[in-house]
């Protein structure tokens, strides 16, 4: 079955960041062959005074394709690693999200796409989090990480939203690659501008050191920038500068 | 560069998207400590934009170094 795990308000000043716990439970959640898990995306959420984060206010979301006898496991796992990784000072949240027995999508997206424009608060998550027989759960401070949390669930699962933890490795001749080498390379929907077209497999692309990639109708995209240097090449990974709309 | 805001703390007066001032002021800084990776948003490593210590207001950053 396909899970969708969020976490959320795990770190302070010091420690390590969000995105790396959320790797590690991801990558323990396999080493026990509990199932399989997918890349790390980041949601951006709503930055406002009445807000509470440290620097920056972000979910890090990833699926999971687990056994459902395992669900449990995972979640209990899950909660014990939040309460003892989590920084001092944090207020971490758990969401754990059967997607395939979601009865309705449409309101956790909804629920999502609310975050990023307003201030919301624990209640809200917990109603929505019953109504929607999702998994919500607070782990140290005021648990008030289930807020992003919740919403990190519904940003991944609209399919349009956030940026894929790490960059790709994609090796290149001379710093150039075509399309098609690019997608035998990384799990990709495809090379895409940022105008929405999609690059035929011969393009030729200029190829950044760390190309972030992008969600995007469901998939991971690299998204690609036109240039004109004079030697036939037409584009180049767009600049992460340029992706932090997503 | 720097503004104080409300609260006394030093606050960017650029905003969201002045990478080559945001670039500049962290190349004089001692205090800049990179941020990890997947929230960096300026293209250059050593950035405002990209430090551990910078907190995003609505309108821009405020700067927590404590020097």
């Amino acid at each position: 079955m396909n899970v969708l795990i969020c976490i959320d308000d795990t770190d302070n000043l010091e420690s390590r960041g969000t995105g790396e716990l959320a790797t590690i439970m991801a990558k323990e959640i396999e080493r026990r062959s509990w199932g399989r898990c997918d890349f790390v995306t980041r949601h951006q959420l709503l930055i406002h005074p009445d807000v509470p984060y440290t620097s920056h206010n972000s979910s890090m979301c990833f699926a999971a394709d687990l056994d459902l006898a395992n669900l449990d496991a995972v979640i209990a796992y899950a909660s014990d690693f939040l309460r003892d990784e989590s920084a001092v000072g944090s207020d971490p949240g758990l969401c754990v999200s059967v997607i395939d027995q979601l009865a309705d999508p449409e309101a956790i997206i909804a629920y999502g796409r609310l975050a990023k424009k307003e201030v919301l608060n624990k209640k809200m998550a917990y109603d929505l989090a019953a109504q929607l027989d999702v998994h919500l759960s607070e782990h140290g401070g005021t648990g008030q990480g289930v807020v992003g949390a919740l919403a990190g669930i519904g940003l991944r699962l609209s399919g349009n939203d956030g940026r894929m933890k790490g960059w790709l490795r994609i090796e290149t001749k001379n710093g150039l690659a075509s399309v098609g080498d690019i997608t035998a390379q990384a799990p990709l929907g495809g090379v895409r501008t940022m105008t929405g077209e999609l690059l035929a497999a011969t393009e030729i692309v200029e190829v950044d050191n760390k190309p972030k990639a992008v969600l995007l109708d469901g998939q991971i995209y690299l998204m690609v920038s036109p240039i004109d240097n004079g030697d036939g090449v037409h584009w180049r990974t767009t600049p992460r500068s340029q992706l932090k709309k997503f | 560069m720097w503004l104080k805001d409300s609260q006394g703390k030093k606050a960017f007066r650029h905003g969201h998207v002045a990478f080559n001032q945001a670039s500049q002021a962290a190349q004089v800084c001692g205090s800049f400590r990179p941020d990890v990776e997947e929230e960096w948003v300026a293209d250059e490593e050593r950035s405002c934009y990209n430090c551990r210590l910078r907190r995003w207001t609505a309108e821009s950053f405020v700067c927590l170094s404590p020097a």
